[in-house]
């Protein structure tokens, strides 16, 4: 369900606050469009510090694994990065719906080296708010609703006090490529 | 490390050297008095950035420093990288194999291209190098350390590089035996648990790694100085090993890592 304990600007400040960290930059140079790789000069490995970062402070898992990965894992090798390592158009179509802001520097045949230029501090705060948005209902452990919040960031039942039990960052974007596939019948 | 009139004016090439393990090993040979070829795999962004600074902590020490910029895995940037080192300082003494590129997942996961850039990287890659540093290994009597890792010997969950660093390991034992004639040795230095930036990425696959006490994890510089050491004179007799660096961590068998010690 949409949560409301955690405001979006909170959710954009602490994004900010652990790229600053992760890749040890002043956090005043750090706009909502920044490009990480491109404008911030993260490398592949600060992601991986990034969203560490994030999962501590919100109590979420971020996905280990990118939307292409999770294609090809569903659909088949290829299905997304063809032998060339250029994007296919069916993943570039599901790259456009799943980004829309982005879709117009998405394309099939695009290198897909070029994929992780892409990734912008909305874009990860976009993520982050889509992981608190998996809040169930009631508290798996007591059956309360009755959601608050620990330290200011973590969702938590205000009832047993166990922390809220947010879907995965992998189950979401498998769950989502699946919804797609079923409506849209694209691989 | 200590200053050693032995490594004085003698030059060494990290790979991967602009953070974590490879940093501390460009550093640890500048200490001793080393000049340091500083490799990182982009030209430009944060990769650039922080080999520069590299440089300059070098350069602080009093020793000479050079930034260069290739990806291992193809071999005609490693033949550049050869040759910039060849035409700054006319000779390289040690060859450090320390730069490494891998998936973290498990391996009936990986991809075909994520399987070829592991070998590509990881075991290719480290033969360009050596193949490519020998004309000046040999001329300098030079010595080769690899970085290995205990995921070498050890499973660790979604870590296939552990796969590569046991056939490096090999390898070191093979090209230590094949380039003795032309007087270059090779030994390897399997490191446990640094708190690197890689470290914070296997963290995210083994949340056991957290409950790991500090005192079993090693420094990046306890590390680099056993590279220092093994191309030492005093390390002469020490020829295709791979010598454990890991606060005694693999040690352990039947108690769990994370377990302390009672207060007697």
């Amino acid at each position: 369900m949409k949560q409301n304990l955690v405001a979006e600007q909170r959710v954009m400040e602490e994004v900010k606050k652990a790229i600053a960290e992760g890749i040890d930059i002043d956090p005043a140079g750090i706009k909502a469009e920044s490009s990480l790789m491109k404008d911030l000069g993260a490398e592949s490995l600060d992601f991986l510090d990034i969203n560490y970062r994030l999962e501590q402070t919100f109590g979420i898992k971020m996905a280990r694994r990118t939307v292409i990965d999770h294609m090809e894992e569903l659909f088949g090798e290829e299905s997304a990065i063809d032998a060339e390592g250029k994007l296919t158009g069916k993943a570039a179509e599901v790259l456009g719906m799943r980004y829309d802001g982005y879709s117009a520097h998405i394309r099939a045949g695009m290198d897909m080296d070029e994929l992780p230029v892409m990734v912008t501090v909305a874009s990860i705060a976009e993520g982050v708010t889509s992981l608190l948005d998996t809040l169930p209902e009631n508290c798996e452990n007591c059956g309360a609703k009755n959601w608050a919040l620990q330290e200011e960031t973590l969702i938590a039942c205000g009832g047993c006090g166990e922390p809220a039990a947010f879907t995965s960052g992998d189950d979401l974007i498998e769950e989502w490529l699946k919804q797609i596939q079923e409506s849209k019948k694209i691989f | 490390m200590a200053e050693n009139s032995f490594f004085t004016d003698k030059v060494a090439l990290v790979t991967g050297s602009s953070r974590g393990i490879g940093r501390a090993i460009a550093l640890a040979f500048a200490g001793a008095g080393a000049d340091v070829v500083v490799n990182h795999s982009k030209p430009d962004g944060a990769s650039k950035r922080k080999a520069d600074e590299v440089c300059r902590e070098i350069e602080e020490l009093g020793r000479k420093a050079l930034a260069v910029p290739a990806d291992i895995a193809s071999k005609a940037s490693v033949g550049e990288m050869v040759e910039a080192v060849s035409s700054w300082r006319g000779r390289l003494d040690f060859l450090v194999l320390n730069a490494a590129k891998a998936p973290f997942k498990p391996i009936e996961k990986l991809l075909e291209r994520e399987i070829r850039q592991l070998v590509e990287t990881n075991y290719m890659g480290n033969i360009f190098c050596i193949q490519k540093s020998l004309p000046l290994l040999e001329a300098a009597g030079g010595r080769i350390v690899f970085i290995s890792s205990l995921g070498s010997r050890f499973y660790n969950p979604s870590y296939p590089l552990g796969s590569m660093k046991a056939a490096m390991e090999a390898v070191v034992r093979d090209c230590t035996e094949s380039l003795a004639e032309r007087g270059v040795f090779a030994n390897g230095v399997c490191g446990g648990i640094v708190k690197t930036d890689s470290f914070k990425t296997l963290r995210q696959y083994m949340e056991e790694l957290e409950h790991i006490p500090d005192e079993l994890c090693v420094s990046p510089q306890a590390l680099a100085e056993v590279v220092v050491f093994l191309c030492s004179p005093a390390a002469r007799g020490i020829r295709g090993q791979t010598v454990v660096v890991d606060n005694g961590l693999s040690n352990r068998l039947y108690r769990p890592a994370w377990v302390r010690k009672p207060k007697s």
